[in-house]
């Protein structure tokens, strides 16, 4: 790609980005860093003030485990800058286990709504507070108008909401047919590996596929929570770490077959 | 005595036929033939009293029942706001005349002194300040509230009249008849004080509104409740108070008053905030026929220093201003146990070992959870039952366990983390090495992790029970 149209690209991305902010200043983002991820998100890194979506796959659907346990990791960041609010009907989140993943969870205010409505909407009333850096909601489903709202709502103060989409008491998982996220990924737990010569289960690894990204793409990680049950400090790194890109898994053979 | 009907209450008119409480029922029919009795219903009663008793709140907050037919208004320092005494018993008459209550009231410097003039003296005696000598001088040596054999005995003494006990020197006079009378004698002269065990603990925040019309719109209940509010917190903000918690009552033309309560996490004052939580549970509230008078008291009221400016870190903001209200907006509407922060809790048993606190309460004392000990971050309320568990030898992991139908096969594993229960706080016979659990995280072919356990010690006789606790990510 010439300079030229790179440049031209930039500026259009820019100048749908200002469209979709409404006028407002164009917000922050976190990276993860990693390029192999950042490059994929719309201003090189997971957008702030916007929400996003975070699924699971499976019996995941209820207990919602590996979904919480990515939403705390990706939280945790978040955490540091302000306050963090969690969003749930059913209340099994056990803050020793948020601990033990890094996640400040003696500062969470845990909130047990008691439908569904009522999470979204303590969610909104959350996101537009000051001082309340990130949401983390337990819903079934979020239609277009509750998106839109959390939208509105993460925008007021530039915090960010992550939405579990978890049907807390078994029923049928809803198919989210539109949603207005900036993102959305699918999570699922992945066969960790201790290092050489040790015994035991290795750092959590996920099988996460970023299915939806607005003014970005797409594309498949292998990620690993490092610090996860240890005391040690990242000095600051996101405490998920990229593992291996398995974005191109099916692109590669199919290529190679091209040419063949 | 057992399996008698006896008379518990008897009417003006019964009282006029000789009949008395106590009397037996056969007695009394036998005088009076025409007679009409109800089963006594002293649980009903004693409701009944408590109603009048809160009803009495729209006069003063410190009110005291005096089982089981009676009630204490405390009324110092609030007459004024009906004009006097005079004026506030009038009305007090006029109201309890209206609800169709026989009453005698009285007002006097002491509890003891109104309670005496009450049941003995003229209905409705006013006894000037300090007039107590005077006022109770006719009455019988009964009014001083005494036990009934105390009260006769005097009597049979010849002392027909309080005026004549006065005069007798104090130490015969607790010789004779004891020091209960002693006792009465001087909380009736306002000598010694009485404690009076009031429905409410006897606030000094309360706000009143009376209305010329009574109010039945909820957008007048919530004007009202707004103004009452800024009425209680100006003086809230005079003396540098704020308080945690307002209830707002609402008194009703038919003499019920129900109310509605807001707690906040940290103690305030600004009269907006507190009403904008009190509004909407006050469409809860049924105006009856109408509200004629809303009081509001505060609780919990703490020193409240003004806000310091902030010089530095302005940019950060303060927990007062969005934590506290987001905090106050969501406990009010949710209710105080679905809002909260999780707090360590020295218990090793993993169930206990995280506590609930308030949201914006101290961080705890206790040590922190280690996280190097992994924990899951789903904790099942109760374990689930897992079937089809294979283990090599006792001590083992399982390498394959069946969770809701579907079959794990277990990849890598660590454990066994023993946990036995808390034997220290059970009684010694009922501790059992059953109770110990073995913790294994384990890991299937899939990568799901799991958290699971085998109850008890190995017995060769009984197949080891196993269970799933709680799921990592």
């Amino acid at each position: 790609m010439s300079d030229f149209r790179r440049g031209a690209l930039a500026a259009l991305k820019a100048k749908i980005a200002a469209l979709e902010a409404g006028g407002r200043a164009c917000s922050a983002s976190l990276p993860f860093g990693a390029t192999a991820i950042d490059e994929l998100l719309p201003g090189g890194g997971l957008p702030l003030g916007r929400w996003h979506e975070i699924t699971g796959a499976g019996l995941e659907a209820e207990t919602g485990a590996a979904p919480a346990t990515f939403a705390a990791l990706m939280a945790t960041p978040l955490a540091a800058r302000g306050e963090a609010v969690w969003v749930f009907r059913r209340d099994d989140l056990f803050a020793p286990g948020l601990s033990g993943l890094g996640f400040p969870a003696q500062r969470l205010i845990q909130v047990c709504a008691r439908d569904e409505a009522e999470a979204l909407s303590v969610m909104e009333d959350a996101l537009s507070t000051v001082g309340v850096a990130a949401v983390i909601g337990e819903v079934e489903d979020v239609d277009l108008t509750a998106g839109r709202r959390l939208q509105l709502a993460c925008e007021k103060r530039g915090a960010t909401a992550l939405v579990l989409r978890r049907s807390p008491f078994g029923n049928a998982a809803s198919r989210g047919a539109g949603s207005t996220s900036a993102t959305r990924w699918r999570v699922a737990s992945a066969p960790s590996e201790p290092p050489a010569g040790e015994f035991g289960l290795g750092a959590p690894r996920f099988e996460v596929t970023l299915e939806r990204c607005r003014g970005g793409r797409t594309g498949a990680f292998l990620m690993e929570a490092a610090g996860a049950y240890c005391w040690e400090n990242t000095d600051g790194a996101h405490p998920l770490r990229l593992v291996a890109d398995l974005g191109d898994r099916q692109l590669a053979p199919a290529q190679h077959r091209h040419a063949a | 005595m057992r399996g008698t009907r006896r008379i518990a209450v008897v009417s003006l008119e019964a009282a006029r036929l000789r009949l008395y409480p106590g009397q037996k029922a056969t007695d009394a029919f036998a005088i009076a033939p025409e007679l009409v009795t109800e089963d006594t219903e002293p649980e009903a009663d004693a409701a009944a009293l408590e109603a009048l008793v809160d009803w009495c709140v729209r006069y003063s907050p410190a009110v005291a029942a005096d089982a089981p037919d009676g009630l204490f208004l405390d009324i110092t320092g609030v007459d004024h706001l009906w004009g006097g005494e005079a004026e506030l018993l009038a009305d007090f008459q006029a109201r309890l005349l209206a609800a169709g209550l026989p009453f005698r009231c009285a007002i006097a410097d002491t509890p003891a002194a109104a309670w005496g003039l009450a049941h003995y003296g003229r209905d409705g005696t006013i006894a000037p300040p300090g007039g107590q000598l005077e006022a109770l001088g006719p009455l019988p040596p009964a009014a001083l509230r005494l036990d009934p054999e105390t009260a006769a005995q005097i009597g049979r003494l010849g002392f027909r009249r309080l005026s004549q006990l006065f005069a007798l020197p104090r130490a015969p006079l607790a010789k004779r008849f004891g020091k209960q009378t002693l006792m009465r004698l001087d909380q009736a002269l306002g000598r010694t004080r009485e404690a009076l065990s009031f429905r409410r603990p006897p606030t000094p925040w309360i706000a009143r509104l009376a209305f010329a019309e009574p109010i039945s719109a909820p957008e007048d209940m919530a004007r009202v409740a707004l103004d009452a509010a800024a009425k209680l917190c100006a003086r809230l903000e005079r003396e540098g108070k704020g308080a945690r918690r307002f209830e707002l009552y609402f008194h009703r033309l038919d003499g019920k008053s129900p109310s509605v309560a807001a707690g906040l996490a940290l103690p305030g004052r600004d009269a907006r905030r507190i009403a904008k939580l009190l509004t909407p549970k006050i469409e809860a509230v049924d105006p009856g026929f109408g509200i004629e008078v809303v009081t509001i008291t505060a609780s919990e009221v703490e020193t409240l220093s003004g806000r310091q400016v902030k010089l530095e870190g302005a940019a950060q903001p303060g927990i007062e201003d969005g934590l506290s209200p987001l905090i106050d907006r969501l406990v009010n509407r949710l209710g105080e146990d679905r809002v909260w922060r999780a707090a360590p809790v020295e218990s090793h048993v993993p169930e206990l070992s995280a506590g609930r606190v308030g949201p914006l309460s101290p961080p705890s004392e206790a040590k922190p959870w280690d996280p190097q000990t992994p924990r899951p971050i789903r904790l099942f309320r109760r374990p689930e039952p897992l079937e089809g568990v294979i283990a090599l030898t006792p001590d083992d992991p399982p390498t394959q366990f069946r969770w809701r139908g579907q079959l794990h096969r277990v990849r890598r594993a660590e454990g066994p983390e023993r946990i036995g229960e808390a034997w220290w706080t059970r009684e010694i016979e009922d501790v059992r090495v059953g109770h110990v659990r073995d913790y294994y995280r384990v890991e299937d072919a899939e990568g799901g992790r799991f958290w699971l356990f085998r109850a008890g010690l190995y017995d060769s006789d009984a197949p080891a029970r196993w269970w799933l606790h709680g799921l990592f990510g």
